[in-house]
């Protein structure tokens, strides 16, 4: 078990909070709040060990494409895929934005 | 050949030049994944010691020589004395009418022997679904499945991929589902994905 923390520029926070994903194998359980405007903070805890760069990577791409907004967002992590990963954060956004 | 099959017959020769050192030993029993491949291969995991030791790889389907679906394993008595084998005898007379079996470390220990469980693994659980499963049903199931010592991770196999238990009879609209084609959310598991 592993806990990395990751900060990224991000945009105004949402008014809304969400909880997506899944606890088991393969999943992560994603929980976002809103943040300090300007700051995304992402807090993973993950059941595999040495992938702190393969999370730097998927999130730079995800940020890169799109500001996000500013949350404070807590992963856990079952050993999800990139591309479950990608679904759930991308869930989540879309969660939070709704409220 | 479905997902979760446990397949023997891969050797060390069929890894590609980059597999790690571990994988070598670890060939004798491979996991079929849920992806899409070239005729005459089927993708397979490749299961270390550690959990962070998984390796996707492609077996040759003439190299097979032995294949068990998770359904042969539930009756498989094991002598270890583990929170998910108790949860496994706990659940075996609740599921003995549905069409189910047992995956992940479980699985994997009971049909090789392999110690792979350990006191905080959770039960792995598949459970064949090709007609839909009620929402409210999939909540009592649920029920039932949290009542044992261990937390079980039961997956729903559809037609069109695999969707959490825990998943469906949750709040949330759109759910998960595992594809050979990858995950995608979709709002009935049920329903092939455009």
């Amino acid at each position: 078990m592993e806990t990395l923390s990751f900060e990224f520029p991000a945009g105004q926070p949402p008014k809304g909070r969400a909880l997506v994903g899944c606890v088991g194998s393969g999943d992560l359980e994603v929980l976002l709040e809103p943040g300090t405007p300007g700051t995304l903070t992402i807090q993973v805890q993950t059941s595999v060990n040495g992938a702190e760069q393969r999370w730097q990577h998927l999130f730079e791409r995800m940020f890169q494409e799109q500001t996000p907004p500013a949350l404070n967002i807590d992963i856990h992590d079952f050993g999800a895929t990139p591309g479950v990963v990608r679904l759930r954060l991308e869930q989540g956004f879309e969660e939070v934005g709704h409220d | 050949m479905n997902a979760h099959d446990l397949l023997w017959g891969m050797t060390p020769a069929h890894l590609p030049a980059g597999a790690p050192a571990w994988a070598k030993d670890a060939v004798g029993t491979v996991v079929v994944r849920r992806a899409i491949v070239a005729p005459g291969f089927v993708a397979v995991g490749v299961r270390g010691r550690l959990r962070e030791q998984r390796f996707a790889a492609l077996m040759p389907m003439a190299a097979v020589q032995r294949r068990v679906a998770p359904e042969a394993l539930r009756d498989v008595v094991s002598t270890r004395d583990l929170p998910a084998l108790q949860a496994l005898d706990q659940l075996r007379p609740v599921l003995a009418p549905l069409s189910w079996g047992v995956t992940g470390s479980a699985g994997f220990e009971l049909a090789t022997g392999i110690e792979a469980l350990h006191a905080q693994s959770d039960l792995d659980l598949i459970l064949r679904t090709p007609e839909p499963l009620d929402r409210n049903d999939a909540r009592d199931l649920l029920a039932t499945l949290d009542e044992v010592t261990c937390a079980v991770d039961l997956q729903l196999q559809t037609p069109f991929g695999a969707v959490a238990l825990r998943e469906w009879a949750g709040p949330s609209r759109r759910v998960l589902l595992k594809t050979a084609n990858g995950a995608h959310l979709v709002i009935d598991p049920w329903q092939a994905v455009a």
